[in-house]
C-alpha cells in the first residue's frame, strides 16, 4: 500500500471529524488529496500529532485521529503509556508504517526491527495492524467506533509521492481554519 | 506544611481565580504543592511524561476550547522549546506554562543550575513571554500576576511562562 493510498482512506474515515496530522512529507500528501478545515497540519513539530490529538480527545473532541509516522512516533514514543494512562475518549493514533524517515533522505527508522503493533498491544493499547487498503478501512471503521483509544498501525511503502506540492501556508491560519471547524461542530452538537 | 507554601498556595488561587479547567504536568518536587492543591479543588490534570508531551496535550485541551495550562520544573524546558515554539507559539495557542525554577540560592543539586539559569533567556530567545515570581514578591502580587499571566496568554494567543523562585531561601522569610 502507498502513503496515498493510505492517506485517501484515513481522510475517507475521518473526513467529518478532526484530523491531527504530523509534518513533512504525508501532510503535503493529505493535503493534495483534500485539504479540509478540519485537518489541523503540524508542520514542524514533528512526534507531537498524537498528543495534541490526545488533548483534543480530553477535551470531548472525539472522534478523531492523529496521523503520526514511525520515525515521528518513535520520537515521541513515550505518549504511548500516556495515551493508555489517560483513557482520551474516541481517540484513535493513525502509525504509518514505512521504516524510514521518508521526508529525510529515506534514512531508516527503528521499526525495521521493532514492531510497533506489538509495542502498542504490550503496553496496553487495542491495536489493529494493517497492510492492505482493505484491513486498513475495516481497522478505522472499528477504531471510529470504539469508545476509548485505539491504535491503528498501516504498512505502507516507502518514499514520497512526487510532484506534491509543498505546504506552504501560515500555522496560523491552519489553526484558524480548525478552530472554525470545531466551532461549527460545536453548533452542530 | 513548610512555611513557604504561601507562595504556591498564591499560585493555586491566581490559577483557580483564572479558571483552569484541566492542567497536563510533569511531576517535580516543587511543583507538586502546586500540583496537588489543584488536583484536590476538583480541576482535572493529565500526567505527561515529557514537557513537549505536556505542551501537546495541553495545546490540544486549549483547542478543544478548555482553560489549560501546563505545570512543569524549568530544566524541562530542554525537552518542551520546540513543542512551544512550532506549535504553541507558531499557531496561536492561548497557554500558560507555570513552572518552578531550580538552581538559584537555596539550590541543593550540584549541576542543575547548569540548564535552568538559561532558561529565561532561551525562552526570550524564541520570543516567549516570561513572568517571574520570587522572593521580594509580596503574597497578593503572586497570585494575581499568576492569574494575569494566564489571561495574558489567552488575550494575546500564546504561551506565556510564569517562572517560580519556589526555592529561594527569601521565600521562607516572609511569613
Amino acid at each position: 500500500m502507498k502513503r496515498r493510498e493510505a492517506l485517501e482512506i484515513i481522510d475517507e474515515a475521518f473526513s467529518d471529524r478532526p484530523l491531527v496530522m504530523t509534518c513533512g512529507a504525508p501532510a503535503r500528501e493529505l493535503a493534495s488529496i483534500a485539504k479540509r478545515d478540519s485537518h489541523l497540519y503540524l508542520l514542524d513539530s514533528m512526534g507531537l500529532a498524537a498528543a495534541v490529538g490526545t488533548g483534543l480527545a480530553l477535551a470531548g473532541r472525539g472522534p478523531l485521529a492523529a496521523v503520526e509516522g514511525d520515525g515521528s512516533l518513535l520520537m515521541g514514543f513515550s505518549v504511548l503509556p500516556t495515551i493508555h494512562a489517560l483513557a482520551p475518549p474516541g481517540f484513535t493514533l493513525v502509525v504509518l508504517d514505512n521504516h524510514e524517515h521518508a521526508s529525510a533522505d529515506r534514512m531508516p527508522t527503528h521499526a525495521a526491527v521493532v514492531s510497533l503493533g506489538s509495542a502498542c498491544r504490550g503496553i496496553g493499547l487495542p491495536t489493529e495492524e494493517a497492510d492492505d487498503r482493505s484491513g486498513l478501512r475495516s481497522a478505522l471503521e472499528d477504531a471510529r467506533a470504539a469508545s476509548g483509544p485505539t491504535v491503528v498501525v498501516a504498512r505502507i511503502e516507502g518514499g514520497n509521492d512526487p510532484d506534491v506540492p509543498l505546504l506552504l501556508e501560515d500555522p496560523v491560519t491552519i489553526g484558524d481554519r480548525f478552530r472554525r471547524f470545531l466551532a461549527t461542530q460545536e453548533d452542530e452538537g | 506544611m513548610s512555611d513557604r507554601t504561601w507562595a504556591s498556595n498564591a499560585v493555586v488561587e491566581g490559577l483557580l481565580e483564572w479558571g483552569i479547567e484541566d492542567f497536563s504536568y510533569v511531576p517535580s518536587s516543587h511543583i507538586a504543592p502546586v500540583v496537588r492543591p489543584l488536583q484536590e479543588r476538583g480541576v482535572r490534570s493529565h500526567l505527561a511524561a515529557r514537557e513537549e508531551e505536556g505542551v501537546g496535550l495541553a495545546g490540544g485541551l486549549v483547542l478543544g476550547g478548555r482553560k489549560a495550562a501546563l505545570l512543569m520544573q524549568d530544566n524541562g524546558f530542554g525537552n518542551a522549546l520546540t513543542a512551544l515554539a512550532t506549535f504553541a507559539k507558531a499557531y496561536h495557542i492561548g497557554m500558560p506554562v507555570v513552572s518552578n525554577t531550580r538552581g538559584g540560592p537555596g539550590e541543593y543539586n550540584a549541576m542543575i543550575h547548569s540548564f535552568s539559569e538559561a532558561v529565561p533567556d532561551l525562552l526570550h530567545a524564541l520570543g516567549i513571554r516570561v513572568e517571574r515570581l520570587g522572593p521580594s514578591d509580596p503574597e497578593g502580587v503572586w497570585q494575581s500576576t499568576t492569574r494575569a499571566a494566564a489571561e495574558l496568554a489567552i488575550v494575546t494567543r500564546r504561551p506565556v511562562v510564569v517562572l517560580l523562585d519556589l526555592l529561594h531561601p527569601g521565600i521562607g522569610e516572609q511569613m
